[in-house]
């Protein structure tokens, strides 16, 4: 059955992962998944907005989901922070009269009103829902690769918000991404945070945190670092660049996106996939990846 | 450069005026804030914070801080060194909204100017552009993307003004 949603890219993606969306249109066509263009989209607010005012971040945030809804679509999103921000949306203007009717009342204005009829699924739940079809379509086997995979935060908590995957124990993307034969490694630091909301406040600190994060990931032998979300692969592909542990080694780790990971499985023509976008180099598994 | 937020970074010598209760019902009743009363100091989230190690105020401090009345807690980092992770949220024996509240002191905060100049850059692109960032566009037409969807911006800047985002100071 073909599913449709429009797509909801947010900032980051079209600003620096062109190739996150790329990847994922080529993913996504190959498992007949329609995204239908957001017109109208803003920003999702994100958690920098709902840290200025809760208020304001409600209504920007309800009005990306009012516009999905009453044009009768659902909606579908590759990244974190825009998913963790229409979800908490949702679950706010759900749960809380008081709220919904406010939102609603800044709404009217656009001739939009919020009544949580649309589903907001970030891309990873969709392709985990279809699994056998990944499986299926694979060509290429990633034997030897060792990923260190990063779920992010907002995919995975709060998870009464999220509601995707254990909260502690997240596996379904690791799973989705054993399909190509890679092994997904148990590292210790997996559900830390990246740093990336803290570049806006001390980039200092924004850095300490991936510093500690991949040293685990070092420390569990992985060859390579996998997200599902820009903000995060805005620490692992831009910020990490030259990072030096304390005794001056590189901590640099190839950083791909899960979606450039399957469609190199699954056969897709390596141009849509973006690979030559990957900042950080790709050479130490570019035998493994086939490139 | 001395930063304008996180001033706040011992309790030692610190004496406290008075306990203010309606400080605490006013966080009460932001979002999230309603079960703040019912920390009981297990300090599991702080356990689990990723900048425990790099703050001056932990979160389970700020938690006290906060049932005390004790306003001053605006003025901690821990409110802006928060990375909103929700792993202290997640895992509260107590089930208390601990991310959600900090949202809401970031809120307060910011109303009083204490805040990284980087959120008040954030604030002037949100209601100017509708956007935090720019399409990169030469990237897109390499990898053959069509055009980013466009966005009328004066909708979401006749929502924005509705809900006072450039207002949000007392006297603005």
């Amino acid at each position: 059955m073909v599913q449709s949603y429009e797509v909801f890219l947010g900032c980051a993606i079209p600003n620096r992962f062109n190739n996150y969306e790329s990847s994922m249109r080529a993913v996504a066509k190959e498992l007949d998944i329609k995204l239908i263009d957001f017109d109208g989209a803003s920003c999702c607010g994100t958690v920098v907005l709902k840290s200025i005012d809760e208020n304001s971040w409600l209504a920007l945030s309800g009005r990306n989901i009012a516009l999905a809804e009453n044009r009768g679509h659902d909606i579908l999103t590759p990244c974190n922070g825009c998913f963790g921000s229409l979800k908490d949306t949702d679950h706010v203007l759900h749960d809380d009269e008081t709220y919904r009717k406010k939102i609603n009342a800044a709404l009217k204005g656009l001739g939009l009103e919020y009544t949580g009829k649309a589903k907001i699924r970030h891309l990873v739940e969709v392709l985990y829902e279809l699994k056998d079809e990944i499986e299926a379509k694979i060509l290429k086997p990633l034997n030897g690769l060792r990923i260190a995979f990063h779920p992010g935060c907002h995919l995975i908590r709060p998870s009464n918000v999220a509601g995707f995957d254990d909260p502690e124990l997240p596996r379904k993307v690791d799973e989705l991404l054993e399909l190509t034969g890679a092994k997904c490694v148990p590292w210790g630091l997996k559900l830390s945070c990246c740093g990336s909301p803290l570049l806006i406040t001390s980039e200092d600190i924004a850095t300490n945190v991936l510093r500690d994060k991949m040293i685990s990931a070092r420390d569990a032998s992985a060859n390579c670092l996998v997200t599902n979300c820009p903000a995060c692969h805005t620490q692992f592909d831009v910020q990490l660049i030259g990072m030096k542990d304390e005794n001056g080694e590189s901590l640099e780790l190839p950083a791909l996106f899960v979606t450039q990971i399957l469609g190199l499985a699954m056969g897709i023509d390596q141009e849509p996939l973006g690979l030559e976008l990957n900042r950080i180099s790709l050479d130490p598994i570019a035998d493994i990846l086939g490139i | 450069m001395t930063e304008i937020w996180g001033q706040f970074k011992s309790f030692d010598g610190k004496k406290f005026e008075a306990l203010d209760a309606e400080f605490t019902r006013e966080v009460s009743s932001l979002l999230g804030g309603k079960d703040l009363t019912a920390c009981f100091q297990c300090s599991k989230c702080s356990a689990g914070c990723p900048v425990s190690d790099k703050v001056n105020i932990q979160v389970h401090e700020l938690m006290r801080m906060l049932l005390f009345g004790i306003k001053e807690v605006l003025e901690t980092d821990m409110v802006w060194l928060c990375t909103t992770c929700y792993t202290c949220q997640e895992r509260c024996p107590q089930g208390i909204d601990i991310t959600d509240i900090i949202f809401g002191l970031k809120n307060m905060a910011f109303k009083k100017d204490i805040s990284p100049p980087g959120y008040i850059a954030a604030r002037k692109s949100l209601y100017d552009q509708g956007r935090l960032y720019e399409p990169t566009e030469w990237e897109r037409e390499d990898l053959e993307l069509g055009d980013v969807p466009e966005l009328n911006v004066e909708d979401t800047r006749k929502m924005l003004d509705k809900t006072g985002l450039m207002k949000l100071k007392e006297g603005d």
